[in-house]
């Protein structure tokens, strides 16, 4: 699925330079399910927005399914985002004067859905994180875990070939962590995607069968036996 | 989805949105304001210049300035005074030509031959002063001391009678009128064209020297006057076959009668004063003035455009006011207001960085979220239009509905000929430039009529609004990386 080949960034402010990845070799198959563990500002969520087709590396190449995504034109790569992969972000992301409903449909939308299927399909979404029963109410008027819920269902709703999860279940309190957790677990053998996801959490990266750890920029893959 | 977000975007920056198109509103308010009080200024002078010019003149031509040529041309009035017990009155009419400056009546057919020339006609502006009374001759009263009668004084002691001259004097009233000589065949054009006959008939096309003469309704009025009766201008009796009342303001003169007899009573035979003339094309009046000038020596040609220069008084300074002061108001108020809405725009999308970021994420192309900012920017300008516009109208509503009376003044005295009387109603205007001896003053009720093209013009401005605000916001998000936009909130 994925193929990233000396993956560099380099970030220039002024006079000093980071490079938050340096040299990254990365392979991940297809339905594999890889958490990502660092220190702060080790260049987890840089990686994960080249993952994701959201930047561009300073150098290397991020293919997916054989596709650069670093030499596609802005236009492709808004295309790839919008067919192929979902996100989850930590702070949920949902327009705020949307409904449930209306946020998860923001995802088909791209994809020139007509309304009525739109509907249809949000609410199906929706009912499979155990929301049926909000779709008209605001993020404001729902939990956070419920507002995650939501924002997975949006990530899911377009039946994305990869799942990316940025700090998932950062801004949420234990039980709700597991909570989202159980349900991004059912997501990901249910619909057999490749799931990638970012977290400090170590308890979470205990049950993960590949671990990567990213410091300064370069990273180190485990395989976890018994996960 | 676009309606739908839309609406709800709005709905929740109410306040923003508010505060934009208030801005927008009232720069838009301004404009239809200004302009609709900027047209009614136009129409008050269109009415007064209609009152001097009539309809469709669209220039007049009148002899050149000349120097003034000393007292020779003042009016002369020579009585005899007459014994104290003769109750004989006197009286004498002078009728002299007004500005004292004439053309000659084949310089019409000139300007009639010039290019660009619909039509013309000739006018001869006059004025009458009658002066009536008794003059009489003071007596000799002897002082009964004086030696003149005086008995028992001694030879060669004779004196001269002494005394006073007593009583005598003179009683007399000065009749000061103008009369307009109309080319009666051609009614479509000239002064008597801004009045409506009210009474009794116009001119016939035939009564080219008849005595006939159509009166000013409020001259008419205070020398009693009525259709059928008669009026004398230099022992001439005229027919009363009109009553004329003019459509706004003074009448240009209180009598009118043929141009023939006009000329007759004034000894100017074949002599016009005023040369109205009406352009083919309304664009070209310029051009026309132009021709004449250079093609017919001796004249002055005088536009509507250069008569309302010399319109003073309140009308012109509430004009003036209107066009500049309004004008440059209502355009900083509108820059003002594009730029804030620019700016609120531009900012309400740094609010939403992560909103746009996250729909970028998912896929949305920076088009469609343009589209998004753009369309949301827009609707606001078309709120405030709609605000502006209701503001607008309201304003000129409350203009029209009080009407505040605007005083025109025309002309004005510059010393030309100094005679007296040289300027009664609707005198001093036609004479051109070095000729005027009086101004005439005008009350104007103001109006502030909205036209249609004045809310096409609002809501283009609307649009306009919402354009430059979306375009800063639009600038502003279709810039915004996904990536930067994500990591920038966190």
């Amino acid at each position: 699925m994925y193929e990233l080949r000396g993956v560099t960034k380099r970030y220039t402010r002024g006079k000093e330079v980071v490079d938050a990845l340096a040299g990254v070799d990365l392979t991940i198959g297809s339905g594999d399910r890889l958490v990502i563990q660092g220190p702060t500002g080790g260049g987890k969520s840089t990686l994960l927005q080249m993952l994701g087709g959201l930047d561009r590396p300073t150098s290397g190449s991020v293919e997916l399914d054989g596709t650069d995504m670093a030499r596609l034109s802005e236009a492709k790569l808004t295309r790839v985002r919008s067919e192929n992969i979902g996100f989850v972000f930590q702070s949920f992301n949902l327009i705020p004067t949307l409904t449930a409903q209306e946020n998860v449909e923001t995802a088909l939308v791209p994809l020139g859905v007509k309304t009525k299927e739109r509907r249809e399909r949000a609410a199906a979404a929706l009912e499979s994180v155990g929301l049926a029963e909000r779709l008209g109410h605001l993020p404001a008027e729902l939990s956070g875990g419920q507002q995650q819920r939501v924002a997975i269902a949006r990530a899911l709703v377009k039946q994305p070939k990869v799942l990316l999860a940025d700090e998932p279940t950062g801004n949420l309190d234990e039980s709700m962590r597991d909570e989202i957790m159980d349900v991004l677990e059912a997501m990901w053998k249910e619909y057999g995607l490749t799931f990638i996801m970012v977290t400090h959490d170590s308890s979470i990266a205990k049950k993960a069968p590949r671990l990567a750890t990213i410091r300064k920029g370069r990273i180190t893959v485990k395989e976890n036996a018994g996960a | 989805m676009f309606f739908t977000y839309l609406r709800r975007e709005l709905r929740r920056r109410r306040k923003a949105a508010l505060v934009v198109a208030s801005g927008l509103a009232l720069g838009i308010a301004l404009v239809i304001v200004v302009s609709s009080v900027s047209s009614g200024m136009e129409k008050a002078q269109g009415k007064v210049l209609q009152s001097l010019y009539g309809l469709g003149t669209d220039m007049t031509v009148t002899k050149a300035a000349a120097p003034a040529t000393g007292s020779s041309q003042r009016p002369r009035f020579n009585f005899d005074a007459r014994d104290s017990d003769s109750d004989e009155e006197q009286s004498s009419d002078r009728v002299m030509v007004q500005g004292f400056q004439t053309l000659s009546a084949s310089t019409v057919s000139k300007v009639d031959a010039q290019k660009g020339v619909a039509d013309s006609v000739g006018g001869l502006s006059l004025q009458v002063i009658r002066i009536d009374g008794q003059f009489t001759r003071g007596q000799f009263k002897q002082d009964p001391d004086s030696g003149g009668n005086r008995q028992g004084g001694g030879p060669g002691t004779q004196q001269p009678p002494q005394g006073r001259v007593e009583g005598g004097g003179a009683d007399f009233d000065v009749n000061n009128y103008s009369v307009y000589g109309t080319d009666v065949t051609k009614p479509a054009l000239g002064p008597l064209t801004s009045s409506k006959i009210t009474s009794g008939r116009t001119f016939k096309t035939s009564e080219t020297d008849a005595k006939v003469v159509v009166a000013d309704k409020s001259y008419a009025k205070e020398k009693k006057l009525k259709v059928g009766g008669t009026v004398t201008i230099k022992k001439v009796k005229y027919e009363v076959i009109g009553i004329a009342t003019p459509d706004s303001g003074d009448a240009a003169a209180n009598l009118y009668i043929p141009l023939k007899q006009a000329q007759t009573l004034s000894d100017s035979k074949n002599k016009v004063t005023t040369i109205y003339v009406k352009a083919s094309d309304s664009q070209q009046i310029d051009s026309v003035k132009s021709t004449i000038q250079k093609n017919i020596s001796g004249t002055t040609v005088t536009t509507s455009a250069d008569l309302a220069d010399t319109v003073s008084g309140s009308l012109s300074t509430a004009s003036d006011l209107a066009s500049n002061v309004g004008k440059w108001l209502s355009i900083a108020v509108l820059v003002a207001a594009f730029l804030v809405a620019g700016l609120l725009t531009s900012s309400a999308v740094s609010r939403r960085v992560r909103e746009f970021g996250t729909l970028k994420a998912l896929g949305w192309k920076s088009g469609r979220v343009t589209r998004q900012v753009v369309g949301e920017a827009i609707v606001n300008g078309l709120v405030g239009g709609a605000l502006g516009i209701a503001i607008g109208l309201a304003g000129a509503y409350v203009v029209t509905e009080i009407s505040p009376t605007l005083q025109a003044e025309l002309g004005g005295s510059n010393g030309g000929s100094g005679g007296p009387g040289g300027g009664g109603p609707g005198g001093g205007v036609f004479g051109g430039p070095g000729r005027q001896t009086a101004s005439k003053a005008l009350d104007v009720a103001l109006t502030a009529p909205v036209s249609l093209n004045t809310i096409v013009v609002a809501v283009a401005l609307a649009v306009t609004g919402g354009l430059v605000a979306g375009a800063f916001g639009g600038w502003r998000a279709s810039r915004l990386r996904p990536a930067d936009a994500l990591r920038r909130v966190e």
